[in-house]
């Protein structure tokens, strides 16, 4: 079913995929992304100690999270003739490849604005341990038919 | 965006002209190079994130739409953000690690569209023990229409 505006209501949740992280999808990303940043490639780097911190093998993109939240919004927003407007995201805990993740969101709030229509969600990917990697905040427009 | 050949995936090399901490000035523009955004390129980062919307992949289909043709998904920013900095560029430090980021988007980035990006440091920071640098950018098309923009949260190599 397709949602309007009118019939959403706080609560509301929206759901992604799952996402397998590998080590071929950490490296199709550094492709993709042009990150090759050795956190995401170099075992042995990842080692070493960064601050307080050890990872200990090389850990996915932040922005991976970053991509598969704003796929799940769009996905959600497109057929509803809605507009993906804004994403803020924070990186809560390292997702490592084995790893399995999903986003999801839950509409937190509605506003109606001078020319528009927007809805807030909070927004979240968990791993398969239902732990959170990646918290965030969105914003999708819906606007005047 | 730059080819296979011209971009540099050793982000090791050149590692010693990048600044650190220290050298970033809030304020300062950071360099950046016009680039075009290539059909290949945003189909390449719709697999990577399992995105198969044919608004990224069939023209046909993307015709009949509201936006007329094929557009990048939002976050395309991701790539862009390599893609028009130069090798030298403190965001490819190795061991730069990613705490976060804002983004608002205004029109899609296109097949085509030249893409320039106007960016800078905006804030740096201790927290922790942990050096923080926040950096803005704007990304803008070919029209100097404003396609999206964001903030990044990182904390740097010591």
């Amino acid at each position: 079913m397709t949602v309007t505006f009118e019939s959403l209501k706080a609560g509301d949740p929206i759901e992604g995929p799952d996402f397998a992280v590998s080590r071929e999808s950490i490296r199709l990303f550094c492709d993709a992304s042009l990150d090759y940043n050795p956190l995401h490639l170099d075992d042995d780097y990842m080692k070493g100690n960064f601050g307080k911190t050890n990872f200990g093998g090389v850990i996915m993109h932040g922005m991976n999270n970053f991509g598969l939240i704003s796929r799940m919004i769009t996905d959600w927003a497109y057929p509803a003739g809605a507009i993906h407007r804004r994403l803020e995201t924070r990186w809560v805990k390292p997702v490592r490849p084995g790893d399995t993740i999903r986003p999801s969101g839950i509409i937190k709030a509605k506003q109606v604005t001078a020319k528009s229509r927007w809805v807030l969600l909070d927004v979240v990917v968990r791993n398969q341990n239902d732990e959170r990697v990646a918290t965030g905040e969105a914003m999708v427009e819906f606007p005047e038919a | 965006m730059p080819g296979a050949q011209a971009f540099e995936t050793d982000f090791w090399k050149d590692a010693n002209l990048r600044k650190v901490w220290d050298e970033i000035v809030p304020g300062e523009p950071r360099k950046t190079i016009p680039c075009t955004l290539t059909r290949e390129a945003i189909e390449l980062y719709c697999r990577s994130v399992g995105d198969t919307h044919p608004l990224y992949f069939d023209e046909a289909y993307a015709r009949t739409t509201r936006y007329g043709g094929l557009i990048a998904p939002p976050s395309i920013h991701i790539m862009l953000m390599f893609a028009c900095t130069p090798a030298d560029d403190w965001m490819r430090s190795p061991g730069t690690v990613n705490a976060g980021q804002s983004w608002s988007y205004n029109i899609p980035a296109r097949p085509g569209d030249v893409i320039t990006l106007q960016a800078r440091a905006l804030d740096k920071f201790i927290k922790r023990e942990r050096l923080f640098v926040v950096h803005d950018n704007v990304f803008f098309n070919q029209n100097g229409d404003v396609i999206c923009s964001g903030r990044g949260w990182t904390i740097r190599p010591k």
